[in-house]
């Protein structure tokens, strides 16, 4: 779940929105660089962020009955790395709102911030040092999809606990975690599961563009 | 459901109105709700928005309350979460349940969190149910937002009714042969729909990607604007 319109006060809608315009703007950077490098990749892009989007708006087999969805920001991470993932966030987070009513324009900097930026930050480093430890890349696109889920979630708990720290910063936090992070943790291994049965498809069908991209594991190369 | 939104942004009275207008006044309205934060304010934009988008964009009311109820209905959940588990000071009412308590405080976020979002909703739905999202792209790209973000924002606009309508069909088949009966069968149906449509997807793209560039495709996609005296000579 988005943080929805309006639900932030004022000051922390600006906070995140600058934060997150940085890291965007270097996303761009490194977009229109992969674009020029491999031209044919600029469709894989797309269809990476359609495939985020679409998954949001998807309903999971939960056991637990939680509102929460899966983000689809692991995949996209492992691919393209989390500059240009949080461009794509972005993108996703406008259609959202726009198409959906699920998230908001002011709250745009504050989910992009959890979705786009700290989930595939974390969702990259795993899945680049599970590799380089010539680890296969399916072990490794699990559990970047996984943690990339579960981090996206366990952002929002601060945000949400920033901007309303009461009593305090450090009970709100939990409170919100209890509510967040801990009934996504089904849904998380649900995502890195089916990130990794696309990812052996893909490695099945596509794998001189994967090649190109240069994100298997060095011994699968 | 997912393409009602789109299809009243495409068909009601304030399609072909200016989108740039739109765009600063939702982005303007959005701004001046936080700021203010005043509980009479939020009411007051709630009411003149609806009105805006019943009567002036003549959206019917059905799809404006469908618009509104999913968002009201994790708003009223976070928000007597917020009342009930949150705050210090006062206690000015007690549950009798494991102690929990409501107080000053917590009533204080509560009721202003729950106005403020009920400001903001219907700005949100006036830009999203008038405006269709190729014009707000338009909009975007005379704003100076990079070439290659609209370019990507379109390309991907186009995949995901492609992902829906590939959704759609093989869902229903997969329904017809029981895929969603058990928990395990749904999980191996899912797994299967999805990697299925990403590939297909995949496949469209660049099928979509190299048409495009064998017609000279150089990153921007002309929009054809038809002057308002020409829609209303033909419509006439």
């Amino acid at each position: 779940m988005h943080i929805m319109e309006g639900y932030l006060p004022l000051q922390w809608c600006i906070i995140w929105f600058v934060i997150s315009i940085i890291v965007v703007a270097y996303g761009i950077y490194q977009v229109k660089k992969i674009v020029d490098e491999t031209p044919e990749s600029k469709a894989l892009i797309a269809v990476s962020g359609a495939f985020m989007f679409v998954l949001s708006s998807l309903k999971l087999p939960s056991v637990t009955g939680s509102c929460s969805h899966p983000c689809g920001n692991g995949l996209g991470a492992a691919l393209f790395g989390p500059a240009v993932t949080a461009v794509l966030a972005t993108i996703v987070l406008l259609f959202q709102a726009i198409l959906l009513a699920h998230g908001g324009l002011t709250t745009l900097g504050a989910n992009i911030f959890s979705m786009g930026i700290v989930g595939p930050l974390i969702g990259w480093i795993v899945y680049k040092a599970l590799t380089k430890g010539n680890i296969s890349s399916t072990i490794a696109i699990f559990f970047a999809a996984f943690l990339g889920d579960l981090l996206t979630y366990v952002a929002t708990s601060f945000q949400l606990a920033l901007a309303f720290p009461s009593p305090s910063f450090g009970s709100a936090l939990t409170k919100f975690l209890v509510i967040f992070a801990v009934t996504q943790v089904p849904l998380a291994i649900g995502e890195g599961i089916l990130t990794v049965i696309i990812w052996d498809r893909l490695k099945a069908y596509k794998p001189k563009l994967l090649a190109k991209l240069n994100v298997l594991a060095p011994n699968e190369a | 459901m997912k393409f009602d939104m789109d299809y009243i942004a495409h068909n009601n009275k304030l399609t072909e109105s200016n989108p740039y207008f739109k765009l600063f006044l939702t982005v303007f309205l959005l701004i001046l709700t936080l700021a203010l934060d005043n509980l009479y304010f939020d009411v007051f934009i709630f009411i003149a928005m609806s009105v805006v988008i019943l009567a002036i964009a003549g959206i019917n009311y059905k799809s404006y309350i469908k618009f509104l109820l999913i968002p009201m209905a994790f708003l009223v959940i976070t928000c007597l979460f917020l009342v009930f588990f949150f705050g210090s000071g006062k206690v000015i009412y007690e549950t009798g349940i494991f102690g929990i308590v409501v107080t000053t405080d917590s009533l204080h976020y509560g009721v202003y969190t729950f106005m403020r979002v009920l400001g903001c909703l219907p700005c949100l739905g006036f830009l999203a149910l008038t405006t269709p999202i190729a014009k707000i792209l338009h909009c975007l790209a005379t704003l100076k937002i990079p070439k290659i973000v609209i370019e990507i924002a379109l390309l991907m606009y186009n995949t995901i009714f492609i992902f829906l309508n590939e959704i759609d069909t093989m869902q229903k088949a997969q329904e017809t042969r029981l895929g969603y009966h058990s928990y395990t069968n749904s999980f191996k149906s899912l797994g299967a729909l999805t990697s299925t449509i990403f590939l297909r997807s995949l496949d469209k793209s660049e099928t979509l990607q190299n048409s495009l560039d064998s017609r000279g495709y150089n990153g921007e996609l002309p929009l054809y604007k038809p002057k308002k005296g020409v829609i209303n000579h033909v419509r006439g």
